[in-house]
C-alpha cells in the first residue's frame, strides 16, 4: 500500500534518481563494510625507506647492504629473511613475520622490515 | 505531506554522506625506524601534521645517539669506557649519574640480582660470536668475586669504580634510558601521543589518540603467538626473556639474562614483563626479576611502589602482581 502509494506519486526523474542513490548507497555500504584495508610491506635500508608492496602479493626482494644482499621472501602474507650475509643469522631465525606492526631487521646489514596497515591485534610487541 | 520522496531521497543521501565519512583510511600514525645502540628502534608518532612530526622524531632519534655515545661500552669515548679505564674517579654528565644511582638502587632493592657491573662476565660469553660457547667454570668463577658490593662509588658528579676488576655495562637499562629521553623530546615538541619502541624496550606518550595503546606481550615459548595483551597509556613496558637471544649446547639453553651470583645464565623464568613508569627503571627491575625468580620476582615487583608485572615461570606458570589483574587479557 504505502510503497504503491509512494511509486505513484514518483515521477519517472524521481524513480531513475532514487535507483540511482540506491546503487550508490549499496556501493559505499559495501567498500566501508566489506573492505579492510590491505597491509604493506616496508623495507627500509638504514633509514631510508627502499622498498614498499601490498602484503597479498608473493615476491622475493633483493636488498644490498653493507655487508652484502639480504633476500627477502614474500609468501601468503608472510614475509621472513631467507637469506643473509650476517654471521649469526639471527635475522633468518626470527621466522615470519605477518601482523601489522610486526618487525624485522637485520641490525648488521641494516635490513628493516615492517609491516603497516590496520586491523593488528596490538600496536607494539613487548618481546 | 510531502508530494515526492524527498525523505527517501534524503536517507539515501545521507547513507552516502556516512559512507564517506567512514571510508577506510591509512593509519595517521608517522613512523619511522633507525638503528642505535645495536638494535632496532620504532618511533610512532600519533596527531601532529606529519611535518612537524617527522622533526620532532628526528629530535628524538637525535637524543638516543646522544645517550649512546655516552653509555655504549664499544665506543672508546663513552663515559663508560672511561670509568672502566680510569683508576681514579671522573666527573661524568648527570645523564650517566642519574642511569647509574637507578642501577644501584635496583641492585640493592634486588639483593645483587640485577648488576650493572658485568662487563667481563658478558665479554667471556660473548654472545656477540659467530658461535657462541659456555665458557670454563674456572674463568667464570674468577669474575664473581668483582660483582660483590657496591660496583661504583659516587661523590658529587665524580665517578670511580669500587674494584679494578669490575667493568660496568649498563646494556639494557641504558638503551630504556634513551627510550625515556626521546619521549622526553617528544613531549618538550607538543607531540601528546607518541610511543617508542627499542627492541621491545616500550616507551608511552599518552594514548594512541583516543584510545589507549594495545601492548602484545610475545609468547616465551610459541614463536609468532602473545601470551597476553595490555592496554595501557603514558607507561613503560619491558619483557625480558630467555627466547631472545640464546644458543644450545649439550640439550641445554643458554641466554643472555645472567644471576650475578653464579655467572650463568639465570633458570627460573621464561621471561618476565615489567609495567612501570620509565623505560629504565622496567628495564632493570625485568632482569632482577628474572634473576630473583617467579616467587622472589613477584614479591620484588608487588613491594615497589607504581610498579606491575607477570612473570613466566620456567615450568610455564604465570604470575602477575594484583594491580595488573584486572588489565590484562590472556590470548
Amino acid at each position: 500500500m504505502a510503497l504503491g502509494s509512494l511509486l505513484a506519486r514518483m515521477t519517472r526523474t524521481d524513480r531513475w534518481l532514487v535507483l540511482l542513490l540506491m546503487l550508490a548507497a549499496f556501493a559505499s555500504l559495501w567498500f566501508v563494510l566489506g573492505r579492510s584495508v590491505g597491509r604493506s610491506l616496508l623495507v627500509y635500508a638504514g633509514d631510508t625507506l627502499a622498498f614498499t608492496a601490498p602484503l597479498d602479493q608473493d615476491r622475493q626482494i633483493e636488498l644490498h647492504g653493507p655487508l652484502g644482499d639480504t633476500l627477502i621472501e614474500v609468501v601468503a602474507g608472510k614475509v621472513r629473511v631467507i637469506s643473509s650475509p650476517c654471521s649469526r643469522k639471527i635475522c633468518i631465525g626470527m621466522g615470519a613475520i605477518q601482523r601489522s606492526g610486526d618487525l624485522l631487521a637485520c641490525v648488521p646489514n641494516r635490513v628493516v622490515i615492517r609491516i603497516e596497515g590496520e586491523g593488528g591485534e596490538y600496536d607494539l610487541l613487548s618481546r | 505531506m510531502l508530494k515526492r520522496p524527498l525523505a527517501l531521497i534524503a536517507a539515501l543521501l545521507l547513507i552516502l554522506l556516512l559512507s564517506w565519512s567512514l571510508r577506510p583510511r591509512a593509519a595517521s600514525d608517522v613512523s619511522r625506524t633507525a638503528l642505535i645502540m645495536g638494535t632496532l628502534v620504532e618511533i610512532k608518532g600519533v596527531g601532529l601534521d606529519d611535518k612537524d612530526m617527522e622533526g620532532a622524531i628526528s629530535d628524538a632519534f637525535d637524543a638516543m645517539r646522544r645517550e649512546e655515545a655516552r653509555f655504549s661500552t664499544r665506543i672508546e669515548t663513552s663515559q663508560i669506557s672511561a670509568i672502566n679505564r680510569a683508576i681514579t674517579a671522573i666527573e661524568v654528565d648527570p645523564e650517566v649519574l642519574a642511569v647509574l644511582q637507578l642501577g644501584q638502587r635496583i641492585s640493592r632493592q634486588s639483593e645483587g640480582a640485577f648488576h650493572p657491573g658485568l662487563g667481563r662476565l658478558l665479554k667471556l660469553w660473548n654472545f656477540e660470536a659467530v658461535s657462541p660457547r659456555v665458557p670454563a667454570l674456572s674463568e667464570v668463577n674468577a669474575l664473581l668475586p668483582a660483582l660483590i658490593g657496591e660496583p661504583v662509588a659516587i661523590s658529587g658528579s665524580a665517578v670511580k669504580r669500587l674494584n679494578p676488576d669490575l667493568q660496568l655495562d649498563l646494556g639494557g637499562i641504558a638503551k630504556g634510558y634513551a627510550v625515556d629521553r626521546a619521549l622526553a623530546v617528544l613531549r618538550a615538541a607538543g607531540i601528546e601521543s607518541a610511543s617508542v619502541n627499542a627492541g621491545g624496550d616500550i616507551g608511552l606518550l599518552g594514548g594512541h589518540a583516543e584510545r589507549p595503546w594495545k601492548i602484545g606481550i610475545q609468547h616465551p615459548r610459541k614463536t609468532g603467538q602473545l601470551l597476553a595483551t595490555l592496554e595501557l597509556r603514558d607507561r613503560a613496558v619491558v619483557t625480558s626473556g630467555d627466547y631472545e637471544r640464546f644458543f644450545l649446547q649439550d640439550g641445554m639453553r643458554y641466554h643472555h639474562v645472567f644471576d650475578p651470583r653464579t655467572g650463568f645464565p639465570a633458570r627460573a623464568c621464561q621471561s618476565v614483563s615489567v609495567v612501570t613508569a620509565t623505560v629504565a627503571e622496567a628495564d632493570a627491575l625485568a632482569t632482577a626479576a628474572f634473576v630473583l625468580g617467579p616467587i622472589k620476582g613477584l614479591a620484588l615487583l608487588e613491594r615497589l611502589p607504581d610498579v606491575e608485572g607477570l612473570i613466566v615461570s620456567a615450568t610455564g606458570e604465570v604470575e602477575v602482581t594484583s594491580g595488573l589483574k584486572d588489565q590484562i587479557r590472556w590470548r
